[in-house]
C-alpha cells in the first residue's frame, strides 16, 4: 500500500516491525527481500513518484571546492526510486582483492570477504536487470573473436574484467507492482526523517521523527531501523540527530563523515593499434540474455600487490570531446549540445572557457562529417531514447585505431575527505552538508604506477603502442574533480568500534537496532561503481535482520 | 482400480493414461473421437450424452475429468459428468481446473481464496464447473480438484511451443514490468503424479479437496522467457518495448486470427498454420499478473520438478519436435 505522509493526522504513530528510511536502490532491494517473512515493513520516502524541486532541494548544502565535487543536490534524486531514476547502470561487483586489508592502502579491509557477497552479487544482479552473474568476459564472449585487441596478451594486464549494464533499471518503477502486491509492505511517500530519537542511555533506537514539508508530523516506532538514504544523507541523519549523543549517533570517534570516498577517474593517453581497425573491439558487446556488455583493461590482483597499486580499470575510449582537433562530427555535436544535457550526463563536457573559435571548428567538424553524425544520431534515437533497455553511452566507429583510456580507479580512504554540517538549515530544521572531497598524492600515484604497466605490456606486445602525459597525469585524473554520484565510506564498516561506525552487519556499533544499507558503509570504494554492491549488501542485510527477528526464509521468493 | 479418463486426446489425459499403464490402476481412455496412435484400453465416447456417460461410469471406481474445449464443453459437460456420476452410484472425481478460477486476483492465492467468474468467459466456464463438482459433493460424492497453473513440459503447445515461436520472431522476450508475473509453471508430469494421488487419496463420502498445483520455484515471465531463449537459440534476447507489445497484442494479432479464420472456412488450413502465432491480450495480461499459485497444501505429498529440470524437458521435446 502507498499513502502520503500528508493524507495523515499530525501526531500519527505508525508502528512496524522494520522502518526502512529511503526508497531507492538500497532500501526497495531490502523491502522486497523481507517481504513474505511475517514482518511488518514500512518503507518510508521524503519524495514522491515524479520530482519534486521542493523536495529536491532538502539535499542542498554546500562544497568546499567545486571544482573537486559537484554540489550536493547533484547526482542524488529524493524521490521514489532514489538515484536509480538517473544513474547510468553500470554494475560490476567487487573484486576479491577490495575486501583485503593491504598494507599499501592505509585503512584498507573489510571485515567479510568477497564470498560472503557472492550469493548476494547474483540476486542483485538480478533486480538490476544485468542478466547473468558473470563478470569473466571469457566465459561471455569468445576470447579470440571478441577480443578487446586482437592478439593480446599479458600475465599483468588482463582484459577479461566484464562490466554490464543495467537497462538502467528504475527500482521505483521497476518494482512498484510487487511492493504493492506485498502484503506486508507499506509504503509511506512525502515523509522526511527529521530526527533519529535515541533513548536516555543511547544504545537504542526509541522512535524516529518524520514530517512533510506542508508540516504534517509523526512518529515511527520500529523494532530495526535502517538508513537507506545514500552516502551522504546517511551520515547528516545520524549527525543531526544529536540530542542523546552530543556529537550525532555513532559519532563517538569522530568518525561519521570521515573517509568519504568517490572514485579518481579520467580520460587520458594515447593508445594506437596497428593493423586494420577490425583488430579492436572498443564498443558494447550483447550477451545472449540481450545485456550490454563491455571488456575493461585491469592489472591481476597479484600484480596490484606487486607495485602497492590500488585497484583501477581503464576502457577503450574516444578522444577528449572539447578539443575539436579530433574532427568527428559526433563528438562536436555533443560538445555544442552539453548545456542540453542534465547536469550529470553533461558535466564532462564543460572543461573550462571555450572560445568563439573553438565553437566554430566543432561546427566545422558536424558539416564535414554528416553521414557519420546522422547515423549516428539514428541509433541513439533508436537505441536509446526510444529504447528500454538503453545502448549505455556514445560509442564511434573507429576509423582511426587511435583511442584513450577512461579510467576509473579506487580512491584511497583518507580522514580529511569529510562531510560534516553547516549552520545553515533547511526547510525541515535539518542542519545542511559541506562536501570536502580530498584527494591524497597517492590516489595519483597509484594510478601512475598501474598505467606504467600498461605502456609496458601494450608495447612489448607489438600489437599496439600506449603512451600518457606522466606531467599532466594529476590534472587529467582531477579535471573533474570526484567522480560524481559514488558517495563512499562515511559510515565505515569494521570490528573495532573506535575504527569503524557499523560491524559486520552494518549495525552501529553501540546501538542495538539501528543499520546502515548504503555505500557509506564501505571502507574502501574499488574499482567498481557502488550500485550492484549496494543492492547485494543490502540483500545480505535483510537476511541478518530477518534471522535476528527469528524471522526465517521467505515462503517465497519475491525477488 | 478402475478409471475413466474424459479428454483423454489432450495433453494431460493422454500422458495420464500412458503414466496409468504402468500402475496398478486400470484407466479407460474416452474421446469424442478416434485416437491419433493406437491407444490401449480406448473407448469412443461424447461425454455430453449423459446416458451414454452414465453407463460408462457404472463400471469404474473413478472419472478424471479432463476435457477442454468450449464454454459448454467445461460448464455444461461437467454438470453432465456430475449427473451421470450421481447416476452410475458416484464414483470419485478428479477434476482437473485451472488457476484461471482466481480470475485477476494478485498476491498470494491459496485454495481458499475467492473465485473471479466475471475475468473472462474462461475463467467462467471454470468456476461454473467447479460449483457442480461442489454439488456433487454436497450430494454425498467424492471430489479431488485441481487447479494446475501454466502446464509445460513435453508436448506443451500453449505454454512451450507457442511461446518458442514467439521468442524466436522477437515478438517477446524480456518484458521489463509487463513480464513480472509469476509464471506458476507446472510439468505436465507433476500433473500426472498429482493425479494419481487424489485416485489414491482415502476421501470420505460428500467430501471434496481442492489443490494448487505450481513448482514452488517457478519463476516469473521474463526469467522463463530469458532461459527458454537462450536455450533455443533465439538470441540475445530482446527487450520489448511496452508499444510494441502492445500493438502486437492489440493490431497485428486481431488481424493474424481473423485471417486464420479466414483461410480455415476456405479450408485452407495448412495456410491458416502458416501464419504467425498470434499473443492475444489476455496473454499479454497474464504475463504482468502478480499472481502467485501457492501450492503448499499439495507440497507434503508431492515433489515437484526442480524449474531447470522441467525447462530441460520442454526444451528436449521442443527441439526433438523441430527435428
Amino acid at each position: 500500500m502507498i499513502s502520503i505522509l500528508n493524507n495523515l493526522p499530525s501526531g500519527s504513530v505508525i508502528e512496524a516491525d522494520i522502518c526502512i528510511i529511503g526508497a531507492g536502490a538500497a532500501g526497495i532491494s531490502q523491502a522486497l527481500a523481507l517481504s513474505g517473512r511475517g514482518l511488518k515493513i514500512l518503507l518510508l520516502e521524503s519524495g514522491f513518484e515524479f520530482a519534486d524541486d521542493k523536495t529536491q532541494h532538502l539535499y542542498a548544502g554546500e562544497v568546499a571546492d567545486e571544482k573537486l565535487h559537484s554540489p550536493p543536490d547533484k547526482y542524488r534524486q529524493r524521490r521514489f526510486g532514489g538515484s536509480t531514476t538517473i544513474w547510468g547502470g553500470r554494475c560490476m561487483p567487487f573484486d576479491p582483492i577490495d575486501f583485503e586489508q593491504r598494507d599499501y592502502v592505509p585503512h584498507s579491509g573489510w571485515p567479510l570477504k568477497y564470498q560472503d557477497l557472492a550469493p548476494y552479487y547474483q540476486k542483485a544482479n538480478q533486480l538490476l536487470e544485468a542478466g547473468m552473474y558473470e563478470y569473466d568476459a571469457d566465459k561471455v564472449f569468445d576470447a579470440d573473436a571478441h577480443a578487446a585487441i586482437k592478439g593480446f596478451k599479458s600475465d599483468i594486464v588482463k582484459t577479461n574484467n566484464l562490466e554490464r549494464f543495467s537497462c538502467p533499471t528504475n527500482v521505483g518503477d521497476r518494482y512498484k507492482q510487487r511492493l504493492l502486491v506485498a502484503k506486508d509492505i507499506d509504503i509511506l511517500l512525502g515523509a522526511n526523517c527529521t530526527g533519529i530519537r535515541l533513548n536516555q542511555t543511547g544504545n537504542h533506537v526509541d522512535h524516529l521523527d518524520i514530517a512533510s514539508l506542508q508540516g504534517v508530523k509523526a512518529m515511527v516506532r520500529a523494532k530495526k531501523i535502517i538508513l537507506a538514504t545514500g552516502g551522504i544523507e546517511t551520515t547528516r541523519l545520524l549527525l543531526n540527530s544529536n540530542d542523546v549523543c552530543k556529537n550525532g549517533i555513532g559519532n563517538e570517534h569522530d568518525l561519521v563523515g570521515r573517509y568519504y570516498q568517490c572514485h579518481i577517474a579520467g580520460n587520458l593517453g594515447k593508445l594506437t593499434v596497428k593493423g586494420p581497425t577490425n583488430v579492436v573491439r572498443h564498443g558494447y558487446e550483447i550477451s545472449p540474455e540481450g545485456i550490454y556488455c563491455r571488456r575493461r583493461f585491469a592489472l591481476t590482483a597479484e600484480t596490484q600487490k606487486k607495485i602497492k597499486a590500488g585497484n583501477m580499470v581503464a576502457r577503450l575510449h574516444f578522444p577528449k570531446i572539447v578539443d575539436p582537433s579530433h574532427k568527428i562530427g559526433v563528438l562536436s555535436g555533443l560538445f555544442l549540445a552539453k548545456n542540453f544535457i542534465s547536469y550529470e550526463y553533461g558535466k564532462r563536457l564543460k572543461d573550462g572557457n571555450s572560445s568563439l573559435g573553438i565553437y566554430l571548428k566543432h561546427f566545422a567538424n558536424i558539416i564535414l562529417d554528416p553521414i557519420d553524425t546522422i547515423k549516428f544520431l539514428y541509433h541513439w534515437i533508436t537505441k536509446r531514447t526510444l529504447a528500454k533497455r538503453k545502448f549505455p553511452s556514445v560509442i564511434l566507429n573507429n576509423k582511426s585505431n587511435q583511442f584513450t583510456f577512461e579510467i576509473h580507479g579506487e580512491q584511497y580512504p583518507n580522514p580529511d575527505s569529510r562531510i560534516t554540517l553547516i549552520n545553515e538549515t533547511d526547510e525541515l530544521g535539518m542542519r545542511k552538508v559541506k562536501v570536502d572531497w580530498k584527494y591524497m598524492p597517492e590516489d595519483i600515484e597509484s594510478i601512475r604506477r598501474s598505467l606504467k604497466l600498461f605502456v609496458q605490456e601494450i608495447n612489448q606486445s607489438g600489437l599496439a603502442t600506449f603512451e600518457f602525459d606522466d606531467d599532466k597525469l594529476e590534472e587529467d585524473l582531477t579535471r573533474f574533480g570526484a567522480y560524481g554520484g559514488h558517495h563512499i565510506g562515511t559510515t565505515r564498516m569494521g570490528t573495532n568500534p573506535e575504527t569503524s561506525v557499523v560491524d559486520v552487519n552494518c549495525k552501529l556499533h553501540n546501538v542495538d537496532n539501528l543499520y546502515i544499507a548504503s555505500a557509506s558503509v564501505f571502507p574502501t570504494s574499488s574499482q567498481a561503481n557502488p550500485t550492484l554492491t549496494i543492492v547485494a549488501m543490502s540483500l545480505r542485510l535483510a537476511d541478518h535482520i530477518a534471522q535476528t527477528l527469528n524471522a526465517g526464509k521467505s515462503s517465497h521468493s519475491i525477488i | 482400480m478402475k478409471v475413466l479418463i474424459l479428454g483423454a486426446t489432450g495433453h494431460v489425459g493422454s500422458r495420464l493414461h500412458t503414466h496409468l499403464q504402468t500402475t496398478d490402476i486400470s484407466s479407460i481412455a474416452a474421446s469424442r473421437g478416434r485416437m491419433r496412435s493406437n491407444v490401449p484400453n480406448h473407448v469412443i465416447l461424447d461425454s455430453m450424452n449423459l446416458p451414454e456417460l452414465t453407463k460408462q461410469l457404472q463400471n469404474v471406481d473413478a472419472v478424471v475429468n479432463c476435457v477442454a474445449g468450449s464454454k459448454d464443453s467445461i460448464g455444461t459437460g461437467a454438470q453432465i459428468l456430475t449427473q451421470a456420476a450421481l447416476a452410475a452410484g458416484k464414483p470419485t472425481i478428479v477434476h482437473l481446473s485451472t488457476m484461471s478460477v482466481y480470475g485477476a486476483s494478485e498476491g498470494i492465492i491459496t485454495e481458499q481464496s475467492s473465485f473471479d467468474p466475471d475475468y473472462n468467459w474462461y475463467a467462467a466456464a471454470k468456476c461454473e464447473a467447479e460449483n457442480h463438482m461442489q454439488a456433487y459433493a454436497q450430494a454425498g460424492g467424492k471430489v479431488i480438484v485441481f487447479r494446475p497453473g501454466c502446464i509445460h513440459g513435453p508436448n506443451s503447445v500453449q505454454w512451450v511451443e507457442r511461446i518458442a515461436r514467439l521468442l524466436e520472431a522477437f515478438r517477446l522476450g524480456d518484458l521489463g514490468n509487463a513480464g513480472d508475473g509469476w509464471s506458476n509453471l507446472v510439468h505436465v508430469d507433476d500433473v500426472v503424479k498429482a493425479i494419481h494421488l487424489g485416485l489414491e487419496m482415502p476421501l470420505g463420502a460428500g467430501e471434496i479437496q481442492h489443490f494448487n498445483l505450481a513448482a514452488p520455484d517457478s519463476p516469473r515471465w521474463n526469467q522463463y522467457f530469458i532461459d527458454l531463449a537462450q536455450a533455443i537459440g533465439a538470441t540475445p534476447v530482446k527487450r520489448i518495448h511496452p508499444q510494441q507489445l502492445k500493438l502486437d497484442s492489440k493490431a497485428f494479432s486481431p488481424a493474424i486470427k481473423i485471417s486464420q479464420k479466414i483461410l480455415e472456412k476456405a479450408g485452407q488450413k495448412k495456410l491458416a498454420n502458416q501464419l504467425p502465432e498470434p499473443l492475444p491480450p489476455s496473454l499479454v495480461r497474464l504475463f504482468k499478473q502478480h499472481i502467485f499459485l501457492d501450492a503448499q497444501k499439495i507440497s507434503s505429498q508431492l515433489s515437484f520438478m526442480p524449474y531447470q529440470e522441467s525447462l530441460t524437458s520442454s526444451v528436449e521435446w521442443l527441439k526433438h519436435e523441430h527435428s
